[in-house]
């Protein structure tokens, strides 16, 4: 793996303050006109990377695991109806209390000397491994030692629960040892958190009940191993919710997990997938679907005029992983990581292309204590363009349907549905059509909306292996302008192969990749320039308005 | 469940990769893609409808298919609550799919009084390929079908056996229920309130 250049010393100039636009002779631009800019977005601000130090990490569920949103919504609605004789999220809410308490600084600061301490063991905890005996081939294969990424879940007695490569079973005294590993330091009142032994990097994150180990020897920096097994975390919670699980240790500690979770296995394969693929993922951040906005607001209007259902709280297009169109409940917002584990969930099921689905889904920042239901179902013959309409009324399947039915029926008669089709069918744009000469691709993201855009893949990155490279150069530079000791506003990294110019505001965070030979004058004025084109296409490219039932 | 136009309600329940899918589906569209498609868990339940003539009457049946992992089995009276049939389904080359037979029949003996269930053996091809695969005999499932007054139909999607002839059991069924329900309705007193409501006497 060619990895940006970094062997042979490359050039980078960071800044503190972001100076460039008194470089640029093309006219400043004006970072108050951020491109895809809005004070009235449907997602909430994702406020997931900054703050995922390792400070709100661990002990403080509670911040981010919200509980009691769905119960809101049916005391608020039950009083019209008293016909209602239970709730309509089958686990109740309080059941489990999650003990509160906030890791002070002083302990924080103990935990990274903690890490380097052990980055210093690498040697003892490769040794620490007991000898495998014969049956255990999966551990000692080659194949399984050279993946690229692998991810566990165990649970907190040490019980396998699952593994991106290979057989639990087989896998039983690896876990056994991360879970020492653990709890060994949790015994110091402290906690692991990361090891370094060789080109690996292994992540753990402890979270109520559960254990998870990631070892990468990608690009990847710790805090985004520690981002992606959140999300694993929170894809579970997704399948469970954070209440049901707590019930069932707290039933029995040593309770074999697999047993819930038969099924929900591909869930996790697909997300960690889409992890290393899709950089939405990375970003905390949405993309949509390119329409002209006439076409996005035909669409949500024809959600709203017959999907006036009550308890609905959000209803939503995806096609291809992307957002069309999302209408929501007053006062309530879908998180950009919650969106990423629907957008999981539509595309690791077959099952919903054969018939209308009636689902029970858990939105850990929504609401991690409960169920919402979710009517899902294809809106096109050939199921690319999938509908869900998520309510907290367990009975509304017959409504939601019908309403389904009207929806469809309106967006034919508007032309929507072809309009989205040859969206999908279209390549969504090439960089060439933002003519900036030498720009190769680039990430762009709104902060305030939670939304980002690319171009498609183009020469030279054709090719996986290049993919996969240019996406370790995005997670290089994402993890060095965000890096929680020194964050940075501007990064200019010559590499090898390619030139990386990185450039975080409070609107916007921009990530470009240009060839080798590009000048920083030349890198800045380029970005200026492509700030202005995104600004022109914003309408197309992201969701400015956020449209209310 | 609100709002349905559908005149019977029939779910499906049984141990994941018993074949419940598969079943609905032969029975909807008539094809069976178990040898093409690998298998596929269904994730919440799927809903499906079909119109079948009995008598000359045309009625709707509404089917759902439930998942069948264990951890749906806490939410599965969604799915089940009001229904007039359930389809306990069981692997007949699988002995725990059956054992599972009797929790959903607890379940439903408990929570839907008025739903009739119906005991199926699933994938009964495998079972004719080679009789050396059958894990639940008939005479086993006969008597379990007995014990809860259920019909017992050994099935195979992929051939299509007894599929149609259990559905149109569970139709005619309905309708008989129905008229007899009907006739009840005819030969009941009907008690009218007739007269002047008497003041009540505390409120004076």
């Amino acid at each position: 793996m060619a990895a940006s250049g970094e062997a042979d010393q490359p050039r980078e100039v960071e800044f503190e303050q972001p100076n460039i636009s008194s470089d640029s002779d093309q006219g400043d631009f004006n970072e108050s006109e951020a491109p895809g800019k809005s004070e009235n977005a449907p997602l909430l601000a994702s406020d997931s990377f900054d703050d995922l130090s390792y400070n709100d990490l661990g002990v403080n569920d509670h911040q981010t695991v919200h509980r009691g949103t769905i119960h809101a919504i049916v005391r608020q609605t039950s009083t019209s109806s008293d016909s209602r004789s239970n709730t309509p999220n089958n686990v109740d809410h309080d059941s489990l209390e999650v003990s509160a308490g906030e890791e002070s600084l002083e302990e924080s600061a103990e935990s990274q000397m903690q890490n380097v301490s052990i980055a210093d063991k690498q040697e003892a905890v490769e040794l620490a491994a007991p000898p495998f005996s014969s049956d255990d081939e999966d551990v000692n294969s080659p194949e399984w030692k050279n993946q690229k990424k692998h991810v566990f879940i165990l649970s907190e007695s040490g019980k396998p629960v699952y593994s991106r490569h290979g057989n639990e079973d087989k896998l039983v005294t690896i876990m056994g040892v991360m879970q020492a590993l653990v709890s060994f330091v949790q015994d110091s009142k402290d906690s692991l958190r990361s090891v370094v032994a060789g080109e690996h990097k292994f992540v753990f994150l402890v979270r109520d009940h559960l254990l998870l180990v990631g070892v990468t020897r990608g690009m990847d920096s710790t805090q985004q191993m520690l981002l992606q097994l959140m999300y694993v975390y929170n894809q579970v919670i997704s399948v469970l919710t954070h209440s049901a699980l707590g019930k069932i240790f707290k039933q029995r500690r040593n309770y074999d997990l697999r047993r819930l979770l038969t099924g929900a296995e591909k869930f996790f394969d697909n997300l960690l997938n889409l992890i290393d693929t899709e950089p939405g993922l990375l970003l905390t951040a949405v993309r949509c679907l390119p329409l002209d906005s006439q076409v996005r607001d035909v669409i949500a209007q024809s959600i709203v005029q017959n999907a006036k259902v009550k308890d609905l709280v959000f209803a939503l297009i995806i096609a291809k992983n992307q957002l069309v169109t999302l209408v929501r409940m007053k006062k309530y917002y879908l998180h950009p990581m919650d969106l990423h584990l629907i957008i999981n969930l539509v595309n690791a099921s077959e099952s919903f292309k054969e018939a209308e689905s009636w689902t029970p889904i858990c939105l850990p920042k929504f609401d991690a204590s409960g169920f919402l239901q979710a009517h899902v179902s294809y809106l096109d013959e050939d199921c690319q363009v999938c509908l869900l309409l998520l309510s907290v009324d367990r009975d509304s399947f017959f409504t939601l349907s019908e309403a389904k039915d009207r929806i469809r029926a309106r967006l034919v008669r508007y032309n929507a549905l072809s309009a989205i089709n040859s969206s999908l069918r279209r390549t969504s744009y090439s960089t060439q059509q933002c003519a900036i000469s030498d720009l190769r691709h680039f990430l762009y993201k709104a902060r305030s909306t939670a939304q980002y855009t690319s171009p498609e893949l183009e020469a030279p990155y054709t090719k996986p292996e290049e993919q996969e490279r240019l996406f370790g150069l995005y997670h290089y530079l994402h993890h060095r302008i965000h890096t929680s000791g020194r964050p940075l506003k501007i990064l200019f990294h010559v590499g090898q192969y390619e030139t990386l110019l990185g450039w975080v505001t409070q609107g916007f965070e921009l990530y470009a990749v240009f060839g080798p030979l590009i000048t920083k004058t030349g890198a800045i004025h380029a970005v200026n320039r492509l700030l202005r084109w995104i600004k022109r296409e914003e309408d197309r490219l992201f969701i400015l308005n956020s449209v209310t039932f | 469940m609100a709002g349905s136009k559908v005149d019977a309600k029939v779910v499906l329940l049984g141990k994941s990769y018993a074949g419940k899918t598969s079943l609905v589906e032969r029975y909807l569209k008539n094809r069976f893609l178990g040898d093409s498609v690998p298998y596929q868990n269904t994730i919440g339940a799927a809903y499906g409808a079909k119109t079948v003539t009995v008598n000359g009457k045309s009625i709707i049946i509404g089917i759902w298919d439930t998942a069948g992992s264990e951890r749906y089995e806490a939410m599965s009276r969604i799915y089940y609550r009001g229904a007039r049939a359930a389809i306990l389904c069981y692997d007949l080359t699988d002995k725990s799919s059956f054992d599972r037979i009797r929790f959903w029949i607890g379940e439903l003996r408990q929570h839907e009084e008025n739903c009739k269930i119906y005991l199926c053996g699933t994938k009964y091809d495998l079972v004719e390929e080679d009789p050396e695969r059958r894990a639940v005999s008939t005479s086993n499932a006969k008597s379990l079908a007995l014990d809860c007054m259920a019909e017992l139909y050994e099935t195979s999607s992929k051939t299509g056996k007894d599929i149609d002839k259990l559905f149109t059991r569970i139709a005619t069924d309905y309708m008989k229920d129905k008229a007899a329900a009907e006739q009840r309705e005819k030969d009941a007193f009907t008690v009218k309130e007739t007269g002047r409501k008497l003041p009540c006497p505390c409120s004076s």
